[in-house]
C-alpha cells in the first residue's frame, strides 16, 4: 500500500515537470521585461533616455513582460493540461483536450453557483478570482491539479470504452472529454461548497507556518531538501509557491495567493519598495545553498578523492557543481553523495533549512522561477537592486556556506572514510572500466552517434529487465522515472554502467538519476522501445555478454587451462541439454552433463570431498587445482531422500582420481526420477574463467570432460 | 549490519536449485551477505559453501548483510527466503 501511494505520488511529481519546465522561460521574459521597464531602476542607472517609456526598447521589454506574465496568470490551466498529459498512460493528447474542457466547465459551474447564491460580493474577500475570464473561486494551481488528476483517472479508465453500435461514434477516446465534461459539472457544483472549507483549512496551515516565524522557515527548508531523494519535493514546495498555503497578499490592488505568485506580482508592480520576505522566505534560501554551499561540497569531494582518480571525478564534479550554480538543479551533485554517505545528506538538509532561515532573518527578498541558480539571482536579485532585495547578503552568507561546506565535508569524508566519488576502491573502478570498454568499443567500430545512443538505450532497457518488464517510462528534471512489473529483474549495476549517478527503488518504481540530459535519454529510450524485442531480459546473462565484450576488446589470452574429467561412464553432452531449466540456464554453475550407464560415480580429479548432501544425490568436490565442482546425479533426485544411492565417501575425505564416491541403483533411479542425466558443474567460476566442452557422446569415467580456461 | 533469522519451510532444505537461486539473488547486492546455520557459516554467493551447510527443513538460518546497501540486501534476502524456502 505504501509502495502504491509512493508510486502515485511519484507520477504526480513527474507530471508537474512539464508545466514547471515552462517557468524558467516565462520567468526570463517577465524578469527581463519588468526589470528594464521599471522606471525606478532605469532612473537609478540613468537609462531613461535609451529605454525609457516611449522608446522602441521599452516597447520590446513591455511585450516581454506581458508575454511572461500571462504564463504566471494562467498557471492553473497549464497545470491542468500538464498534469493530465503526465498522468495519462496513452493517447495523452486526448487527456489534454479533456483537461481544458473539464477546467472550463468546472469553473463555469462554480461561477454559476456563485451567481445563484448572490454573486461574488457574498463571498469572503480573496476567495474569488477571475479564472480565464470566469468569475470563480480562487483555487490557484490546486484547481488545475484537481482537474488534471481527475481527468487523467477518467481518461485511463475510459479511453478504450466500447459503446453500443448507435453511439459508437462517441466511443473510445472521444468519450473522454464527454465524461470529463459531465463529471466536472458536478465537481464544480461540489467545489462551490467544499472549496471554501478547504480554503479556510489551507489558510490555517499557512498561518501555523507563518506564525512559527523563523522556525517555520527552517522546517520548510529542511523538509524540502529531505524530500528530494524521494522525488517528492515538487509536491511539497509547490503548494507554498502557488497556493494560499504560502501566504496571501494584496499587490497592486489584487489579492494574490502563493509565495511565487506574490513575488512576481510585486516584480511587475513599480510601487513596491522591498519584496515581501513573507513570500521570498520560501525561495531565497536556495541561493546560498546552490551557488555556494554545494560547490564547496564538490570541491571537498574532489580534494579528498584518491590522487589517481582525481582526473576521473573532476569532470563529474565540475559539471555537477556548474549545473547547481547556474541553474539551481542540484540533484546531479547531491546524488554523488546521498547514497554513499547519507550522513552528509542529513547535514546538508539541516544546512538547507538554516539557509532559508538566515535569508529570512536578513530580510533577503529574492524570488525565483524554478530554482536558485545564478541566472535567477541575476534576474530577480541583482537586477532588482539591493534596496529591494538585500541580495548582497546572499553573497556574504554564501561565502560562509562555501567555506563551511568545504571544511565540514572534507573533515567528515576523511574522518569517517566516506566513499564519495574517487574514494571507492572497487565499484568506481569497475564503473569507469566498463564505460571505458564501451568507449573503446565504439571507437573501434567507428560507430556513429546514433548507434552509440541506441546502445545506451538498449542497456537501460535491459537493466530494467527488458521491454516486457517495463510498464511505463517518464522523466523529471534529472531522473528517469520508470515503473516495472517485476522489480527483481532490475540490475542496478547495469543501469549505473550507462552513466547514472544513482538508482532508487520503491516497490515497482525505479528512478535512475542522470542529470539534466535525462530528457534526451528518455526520448531515445522511448524510440528504442518502439523497435525493441518485446521480451524479459535476464540480467544474469548480461554479465556473460558483457564479459565477452570485455574479452573481445582486450583480446585476452588463455593463460591456464584446468581439465576436469568425467566422474561417470556414460554419455556426455552440453549443459544446455539438461532436462531442467535451472541447470540448463547455468543457474547453479557452468559445466556439462553426463548420463551414466555405469553404477559407480568416481572422483573426477584428485581432491577433497567438500560435502555429500544428506540425500546422497549430490557431491560437492574441491579439486586440488582449486575448482569447486558440484556433481548432481539425476534431476529432482533430491526427492528420493537417499533411496537408490550409496555413499562411499564422507565430508572432508581426500580422494584420488578414479576413487569410487557413490554407488547408484540405476534401475531404481530410472524409474523414480524424471531423468538420470547428471550435471557436473563448476559452481564458483571467476569472471575470467570459461568452460570449454571437450567431449560429447560416449565417455569413460576419468576421460577429460571439459576444460576451464583461465584468461589473463 | 542487518540480520534476520529464518526457519526453513521447504521440506527438502537448501538443495541445489534454491541454493543456485539464492546465490543469484545475493549477487545482486553490493553488501556481503553471510548465512549461518548448524554452527557453520557461508558466503551467500558461494553455492558450494551454502550446500555444504546441509540446512534441512525446520532449521534456523541466520542471514547477515553488511555493506552500503545492507537494508535493501536484507529485505531482498528475506523476501527471497519467504518465497523460495
Amino acid at each position: 500500500m505504501k509502495d502504491k501511494i509512493f508510486g502515485v505520488l511519484q507520477r504526480v511529481g513527474r507530471s508537474f515537470m512539464l508545466p514547471i519546465a515552462i517557468l524558467p522561460v516565462a520567468g526570463l521574459l517577465l524578469g527581463l521585461g519588468s526589470s528594464f521597464t521599471n522606471t525606478t531602476m532605469l532612473e537609478t542607472y540613468g537609462l531613461m533616455g535609451v529605454m525609457g517609456p516611449g522608446t522602441v526598447l521599452n516597447a520590446i521589454f513591455q511585450v516581454m513582460s506581458a508575454a511572461g506574465d500571462i504564463i504566471f496568470a494562467n498557471l492553473p490551466i497549464i497545470f491542468a493540461m500538464g498534469v493530465a498529459i503526465g498522468m495519462a498512460k496513452k493517447e495523452k493528447e486526448v487527456a489534454a483536450l479533456a483537461a481544458v474542457v473539464a477546467f472550463f466547465i468546472m469553473h463555469a459551474s462554480i461561477g454559476a453557483m456563485i451567481n445563484i447564491n448572490g454573486g461574488a460580493e457574498q463571498m469572503l474577500t480573496g476567495a474569488t478570482a477571475s479564472v480565464c475570464g470566469i468569475t470563480s473561486l480562487q483555487m490557484g494551481v490546486f484547481g488545475g491539479i484537481i482537474v488534471g488528476l481527475g481527468v487523467a483517472a477518467l481518461h485511463n479508465r475510459f479511453y478504450k470504452i466500447e459503446l453500443p453500435q448507435v453511439l459508437s461514434f462517441f466511443g473510445g477516446t472521444r468519450f473522454v472529454p464527454i465524461i470529463s465534461a459531465l463529471v466536472y459539472t458536478v465537481v464544480g457544483i461540489a467545489m462551490f461548497f467544499i472549496w471554501p472549507v478547504i480554503q479556510n483549512g489551507i489558510y490555517a496551515v499557512g498561518n501555523v507556518v507563518m506564525e512559527s516565524g523563523y522556525a517555520g522557515t527552517w522546517i520548510y527548508g529542511f523538509m524540502e531538501r529531505l524530500l528530494i531523494p524521494f522525488g517528492l519535493h515538487h509536491v511539497f514546495y509547490l503548494p507554498f509557491w502557488q497556493t494560499g498555503l504560502g501566504g496571501t497578499m494584496v499587490v497592486a490592488g489584487q489579492a494574490i495567493e502563493g509565495a511565487q505568485n506574490i513575488f512576481f506580482a510585486q516584480l511587475g508592480d513599480p510601487t513596491v519598495e522591498h519584496f515581501a520576505v513573507s513570500a521570498t522566505r520560501f525561495m531565497s534560501g536556495k541561493f546560498p545553498l546552490m551557488i555556494f554551499g554545494l560547490p564547496g561540497a564538490a570541491l571537498a569531494m574532489y580534494k579528498t578523492a584518491k590522487p589517481e582518480k582525481k582526473k576521473a571525478v573532476f569532470g563529474l564534479l565540475l559539471s555537477a557543481a556548474l549545473t547547481s550554480m547556474l541553474t539551481g538543479i542540484t540533484e546531479p551533485l547531491e546524488f554523488t553523495f546521498i547514497f554513499v554517505a547519507p550522513l552528509l545528506y542529513g547535514i546538508h538538509c539541516v544546512f538547507a533549512g538554516a539557509a532559508y532561515m538566515i535569508m529570512h532573518m536578513l530580510n533577503v527578498g529574492v524570488g525565483m522561477t524554478f530554482s536558485g541558480g545564478i541566472i535567477d539571482l541575476t534576474l530577480f536579485g541583482i537586477l532588482q537592486g539591493n534596496a529591494k532585495t538585500n541580495w548582497i547578503w546572499i553573497v556574504v552568507v554564501g561565502i560562509v556556506y562555501f567555506i563551511v561546506y568545504y571544511f565540514l565535508f572534507s573533515f567528515l569524508i576523511k574522518k569517517l572514510n566516506l566513499k564519495t566519488p574517487g574514494r571507492d576502491d572497487s565499484e568506481e573502478v569497475k564503473l569507469y572500466r566498463r564505460s571505458d570498454v564501451d568507449a573503446r568499443k565504439k571507437g573501434t567500430q567507428a560507430a556513429d552517434d546514433g548507434q552509440a545512443v541506441d546502445e545506451m538505450s538498449r542497456d537501460i532497457c535491459n537493466g530494467l529487465g527488458g521491454k516486457k518488464n517495463i510498464s511505463d517510462v517518464d522523466c523529471c528534471a534529472t531522473r528517469l522515472r520508470c515503473t516495472v512489473f517485476d522489480s527483481s529483474k532490475v540490475s542496478d549495476a547495469m543501469l549505473k554502467s550507462t552513466g547514472a549517478s544513482g538508482v532508487i527503488h520503491k516497490g515497482n518504481g525505479v528512478q535512475i538519476i542522470y542529470g539534466p540530459r535525462v530528457t534526451v535519454i528518455k526520448s531515445n529510450l522511448e524510440d528504442y522501445l518502439e523497435i525493441a524485442p518485446d521480451e524479459v531480459y535476464d540480467s544474469s546473462t548480461t554479465e556473460t555478454t558483457e564479459e565477452e565484450v570485455q574479452k573481445e576488446t582486450k583480446e585476452t589470452k588463455v593463460v591456464q587451462t584446468i581439465l576436469i574429467s568425467s566422474p561417470m561412464t556414460g554419455v556426455a553432452a552440453d549443459l544446455s541439454t539438461a532436462p531442467d531449466e535451472g541447470f540448463a540456464g547455468k543457474m547453479m554453475g557452468d559445466g556439462a552433463v553426463v548420463t551414466p550407464t555405469d553404477a559407480v560415480v568416481r572422483a573426477p580429479e584428485d581432491g577433497e570431498i567438500a560435502f555429500v548432501f544428506d540425500t546422497k544425490h549430490a557431491i560437492g568436490f574441491m579439486t586440488d587445482s582449486g575448482i569447486s565442482l558440484l556433481i548432481h546425479v539425476g534431476i529432482d533426485t533430491v526427492n528420493l531422500n537417499g533411496e537408490g544411492f550409496e555413499a562411499l565417501v564422507e565430508d572432508g575425505q581426500k580422494v584420488k582420481k578414479g576413487d569410487p564416491m557413490l554407488k547408484l541403483d540405476l534401475d531404481y533411479l530410472k524409474s523414480h526420477a524424471p531423468s538420470i542425466t547428471s550435471p557436473v558443474l563448476c559452481t564458483e567460476l571467476e569472471d575470467n574463467q570459461k568452460i570449454r566442452l571437450l567431449k560429447e557422446g560416449d565417455i569413460q569415467a576419468g576421460e577429460a570432460l571439459f576444460a576451464v580456461d583461465i584468461c589473463e | 549490519m542487518k540480520a534476520f533469522d529464518y526457519v526453513i519451510k521447504d521440506e527438502i532444505g537448501i538443495h541445489a536449485r534454491p541454493a543456485g537461486l539464492l546465490v543469484k539473488e545475493a549477487k545482486k547486492f553490493e553488501s556481503t551477505i553471510t548465512l549461518k546455520a548448524n554452527g557453520k557459516s557461508a558466503a551467500a554467493t558461494k553455492l558450494m559453501a551454502i550446500m555444504s551447510m546441509g540446512v534441512k527443513s525446520g532449521q534456523t538460518v541466520t542471514v547477515e548483510a553488511e555493506g552500503a546497501d545492507e537494508e535493501a540486501a536484507s529485505a531482498g534476502m528475506q523476501a527471497f527466503f519467504e518465497e523460495n524456502l
